[in-house]
């Protein structure tokens, strides 16, 4: 039980932090969003998307998929984001 | 698998509620309470209570509250004025003092006339906060806390939909005669499937307004050439945030009122709420001019700055389009637009979740209460223990909270710190109650929550003559208000402690959470 919790809140936080991170990186690349912009959509998203891996994280039935899942999540997003960021801050649209 | 879902989901729901259930239940009774928070000041400041501020032309600053602020504040930054709207007829100003506290003194817009210190931190410095950082200051412990409780919430709310297989018949079934665990359940669905929206909105946008705090990490990496800057960076192209370093030298400030007048012009036609002096006396001070949302949910960031010295106009910020949408969704939380039924519709809604939660919590104790009796297991006490205190016992203290407010002499030094001990010593004391009353303290509980409303009232007419009679006479609704849901949570509560009463004592009833949700301060 202790492990699922584990998984679920902790491993699901970090992964959706992760992706919240790439996407405030991502969408400026993609779209030619503002950066603010991009950080405060990639978060509000964020909470949604913590909402379903919590509820999937107790209901998979597997734990160890759950681990797998998530950590990878982390590593992709987490590695995604930081390749990214240098490419997003060479072309920040100006604040208006 | 299919099963085997639902069950992990009523497993989830269980345990998720037990243990966040008290937290929870605090949050939206705080929250709730915060729907009227001006309307509490009122009540709990009798020295502002005012007569409503004239519709017309603003109040001059630069008679008003511009020479109490440099006689009291001086060079102190900044000095923020809030201006007089339809919920608060004062003018007041804040600014730190020497320990860095923020000081909250309240001025006549009239007279230009400093009210006596309110000597209380009232609804919106005491409720409010307590709603999202509990007051816990430490690492912003208190915010992460209202988060994970928010977010669990959530997964509540989907927990709880996935789990009933009859959302809508279940809607039109409330046994209150059935077996207490039933009705205790009735009521919970009830509850839950009705304010269901508004529980999930309320929730989630509460979240997003901080998606700063819980989310660092997206402003952190956008941001990150920025280095230790980052979040300023990201602050002044998202919220406008604008500033100077202060010159050093002295400089005069300029018109604080013909500012007012050209950020109307810029927003043609829009009114400010809020003017923020920095650095105030210095050459490079500056002045910040927000604009009002009473007459919008958007809470717009239509800000404008003004040079201190000169009066030109520094900066204009707006709000791009997602971060308008993040003042929408802040907006339809905070419920600062000027609208009395959707008002009173927010607070209602608020007790619902309340009694939700509380009747979440009474029925994972009555499905258990035999079973661990026999078994000897103290899950069952335990528990009981921190419902009672954490629901009925929030409940006294929040009561005996605006009591004290009505019986401590006004000059007491440190009195708002004193007001607030009181209220966390009758917390503190209804935990230690239910622990040796066990489920009499459901009973108990409720007569005091009806002696400390009635007695709020009572004190209320006898300390500063305004009782009930009078302000409705004089329209004067913030405090009639609050006197009146004062005296029907009594009723509600009293009614409740005799339901009990009658039912013998073998077991709480359903009303302790019903009072949880009427017996409001």
């Amino acid at each position: 039980m202790a492990s699922r919790l584990l998984a679920a809140v902790g491993a699901g936080y970090a992964c959706t932090a992760a992706a919240v991170a790439l996407a405030s990186v991502a969408l400026p690349l993609a779209f030619g969003m503002a950066r603010s912009e991009a950080v405060v959509l990639a978060a509000m998203a964020g909470f949604l998307l913590y909402l379903m891996v919590l509820v999937w994280g107790f209901a998979e039935p597997r734990l160890a998929r759950v681990w797998v899942v998530l950590v990878g999540g982390v590593v992709l997003c987490w590695g995604l984001a930081q390749w990214l960021a240098p490419l997003a801050a060479a072309r920040v649209v100006p604040a208006g | 698998m299919r099963a085997g879902f639902r069950q992990s989901m009523t497993r989830l729901h269980t345990w998720a509620g037990v243990v966040i259930g008290a937290l929870l239940f605090l949050i939206f009774w705080m929250g709730s309470l915060s729907v009227f928070d001006r309307e509490v000041d009122r009540w709990m400041m009798p020295m502002t209570r005012l007569a409503p501020a004239s519709a017309s032309g603003l109040a001059s600053l630069d008679t008003t509250v511009r020479p109490v602020a440099e006689q009291l504040a001086g060079g102190a930054s900044p000095w923020t004025i809030l201006l007089p709207t339809a919920r608060v007829p004062t003018l007041e100003l804040r600014y730190p003092d020497g320990a860095g506290e923020i000081v909250r003194r309240h001025v006549d817009p009239a007279s230009g006339r400093l009210l006596a210190a309110a000597g209380s931190a009232g609804g919106n410095g005491f409720f409010f906060p307590f709603h999202y950082k509990l007051h816990l200051k430490a690492f912003d412990l208190g915010y992460w806390l209202v988060g994970l409780a928010g977010m669990t919430m959530l997964v509540l709310l989907v927990s709880g939909v996935i789990i009933h297989r009859r959302i809508f018949s279940d809607f039109f079934t409330f046994r209150p005669a059935r077996a207490m665990p039933r009705a205790t359940l009735d009521l919970h669905n009830l509850s839950g499937v009705l304010a269901l929206p508004f529980h999930f909105v309320i929730t989630l946008s509460g979240l997003i307004i901080l998606f700063a705090i819980y989310f660092p990490v997206a402003w952190q990496t956008a941001y990150a050439p920025a280095g230790p800057d980052a979040r300023q960076a990201f602050n002044r192209e998202a919220f406008g945030t604008w500033r100077r370093p202060p010159a050093g030298v002295p400089g005069p400030l300029a018109s604080l009122d013909a500012m007012l007048a050209a950020a109307q012009a810029q927003w043609q036609g829009g009114r400010p709420y809020m003017v923020r002096v920095w650095h105030p006396g210095d050459a490079a001070s500056w002045v910040e001019v927000r604009r009002s949302f009473a007459d919008d949910i958007t809470m717009n960031l239509d800000t404008v700055y003004f040079d201190g010295v000169t009066g030109a106009v520094l900066h204009r910020h707006q709000a791009r389009p997602v971060m308008r949408v993040q003042r929408f969704i802040a907006g339809l939380h905070f419920v600062q637009f000027e609208h009395w039924t959707l008002r009173w519709l927010y607070f209602l809604a608020g007790l619902a979740g309340c009694l939700m939660i509380g009747t979440g919590l009474l029925f994972w104790l009555e499905a258990r209460r035999a079973r661990h009796l026999r078994q000897g297991v103290a899950g069952v006490r335990l528990v009981e223990g921190l419902t009672v205190g954490g629901t009925a016992g929030l409940i006294v203290a929040t009561l005996a909270f605006l009591v004290a407010n009505r019986l401590l002499p006004l000059d007491l030094a440190a009195r708002p710190a004193i007001e607030m001990n009181v209220f966390f010593a009758a917390w503190g004391v209804t935990f230690v109650h239910a622990g040796w009353r066990a489920a009499h303290a459901w009973r108990e509980q409720a007569w005091a929550m009806a002696v400390l409303a009635t007695a709020a009232v009572a004190l209320n007419g006898l300390t500063t003559g305004d009782h009930l009679l009078r302000t409705l006479a004089a329209g004067n609704w913030a405090v009639a208000g609050v006197d009146g849901v004062l005296l029907l949570g009594a009723l509600v509560a009293g009614g409740v402690a005799r339901h009990l009463r009658r039912r013998g004592a073998e077991a709480p009833a359903v009303g302790g959470a019903r009072a949880a949700a009427g017996g409001r301060g």
